[in-house]
């Protein structure tokens, strides 16, 4: 019975401290049964070979003590697809450029060799892409456990009229519940980020090089704090009243217009940070502030073309829909 | 949950089912009577037979009643599904 004894062993690990002891005897109980169940009808006493065929049928271990645990998930099939997006948005949409425009020209400029400073990088890129997957599932993971009242005290007469669902194709359909979360959890964590970015508007610190940003951020600062937070009423009003869409569109032509100024602001201030340090030459600076003032330029007229189309559409939508 | 009328551990309870026609791995039948026990329906006893402790489940008061909802439940679903197949 050595071979039984160790894989109740091996169960056992896998269960909750509680429920060890009955679950292996009621598990061993059945096993021994069924052990001598098959004694009984070969008219001998089995081999290791024998009980190793009767064990691989129970399953692996990990898999037999998992059906005596509770399914669990850390986020759920109704906020999984949003937490999804909000990943792709963060990960994809907002650090690489981040990275690829600002911080990779001020680390390669500045290293003595600009292929371990693109090296560097990439592997601060990818350290930020876990601190922001880690953040964010933590967030996702504490509104799995917080359910929505709405979603508790919803009212049927709310829901959006059909005819208005039926009429308008496109631009004019009803929001749908995921881009609201996304909104809504990318207009938190924006925030969170923007309200300790406060912190570094005196200057911070990366590698070799202390960057110390231009006034005009601090003008800038709170139209940008604005901008993040309005997202939260952007997210609630998608969500609350998905079929209220020109009041949405009208929320975010005002993010929009606020956008616009932030990066008009910017774009008239020329020099927007400068750089300082004791260990680089005046040339491997002035070639880091080049290239980091062009990145943040390029990332600004991105912004820009990205803020245009989106104030189109909503106009459009705006235009379009029927009261 | 017809079968626990009369108490039975779980290798005879899983015997009888498959004498019935169900087949029931044990990796989901001991993880269901344990559910089962928690919602109330069933009672377990550690008790010793040949010389080995088992655990005997029965139906509980609880599970009595569940079990004639159920089966009414089922008797309902069973007809209507008789009348749509001869319908057709």
């Amino acid at each position: 019975m050595e071979l039984l004894d160790r894989y109740l062993n091996a169960v056992r690990f896998w269960l909750p401290p509680a429920q060890q002891d009955d679950i292996i005897a009621e598990l061993g109980d059945d096993i021994r049964t069924q052990i001598e169940e098959r004694e009984a009808t070969l008219g001998r006493t089995l081999d290791d070979d024998d009980v190793a065929v009767i064990l691989k049928q129970r399953g692996h271990p990990m898999l037999m003590a998992t059906r005596y645990l509770p399914q669990q998930s850390l986020i759920g099939p109704v906020l999984y697809p949003v937490y999804v997006m909000v990943l792709r948005i963060v990960l994809l949409w907002v650090m690489v450029p981040v990275f690829v425009l600002i911080v990779g020209p001020i680390v390669i400029a500045t290293a003595a060799n600009p292929t371990v400073g693109a090296i560097q990088t990439v592997w601060n890129l990818a350290m930020a892409d876990v601190f922001s997957l880690g953040v964010i599932t933590l967030v996702f993971a504490i509104l799995e456990r917080r359910p929505l009242k709405e979603l508790a005290n919803w009212d049927p007469r709310k829901l959006p009229t059909v005819t208005l669902m039926k009429a308008l194709p496109d631009v004019r359909q009803p929001i749908p519940r995921a881009t609201a979360i996304a909104e809504l959890i990318f207009g938190i964590i924006c925030t969170g980020v923007c309200l300790q970015a406060a912190w570094y508007l005196g200057g911070f610190n990366l590698d070799v090089v202390h960057i110390v940003l231009a006034p005009v951020w601090r003008l800038v600062y709170p139209l940008v704090l604005l901008y993040c937070v309005a997202g939260i009423p952007l997210g609630w009003v998608g969500l609350v009243w998905p079929a209220r869409i020109r009041l949405r569109s009208v929320i975010r032509l005002a993010i929009n217009a606020i956008g616009l100024i932030v990066i008009g602001v910017l774009a008239q201030a020329g020099i927007l940070l400068t750089l300082t340090s004791s260990e680089l030459s005046t040339a491997s600076l002035a070639d880091a502030t080049h290239w980091t003032s062009l990145g943040v330029h390029i990332f600004l007229g991105a912004a820009a073309i990205v803020t245009f189309m989106d104030m189109a559409q909503e106009i459009r939508r705006c235009l379009t829909v029927r009261w | 949950m017809a079968q626990l009328r009369v108490e039975r551990y779980g290798y005879t309870l899983r015997k009888s089912l498959a004498d019935a026609g169900l087949e029931v791995d044990e990796g989901t039948l001991y993880p269901l009577l344990r559910r089962l026990e928690n919602q109330g329906l069933l009672v377990s006893e550690w008790r010793e037979e040949n010389k080995r402790n088992k655990r005997f489940y029965r139906l509980s008061p609880d599970g009595e009643a569940i079990l004639g909802q159920l089966l009414d439940e089922w008797q309902g679903i069973n007809s209507s599904i008789s009348k749509i197949v001869q319908g057709e």
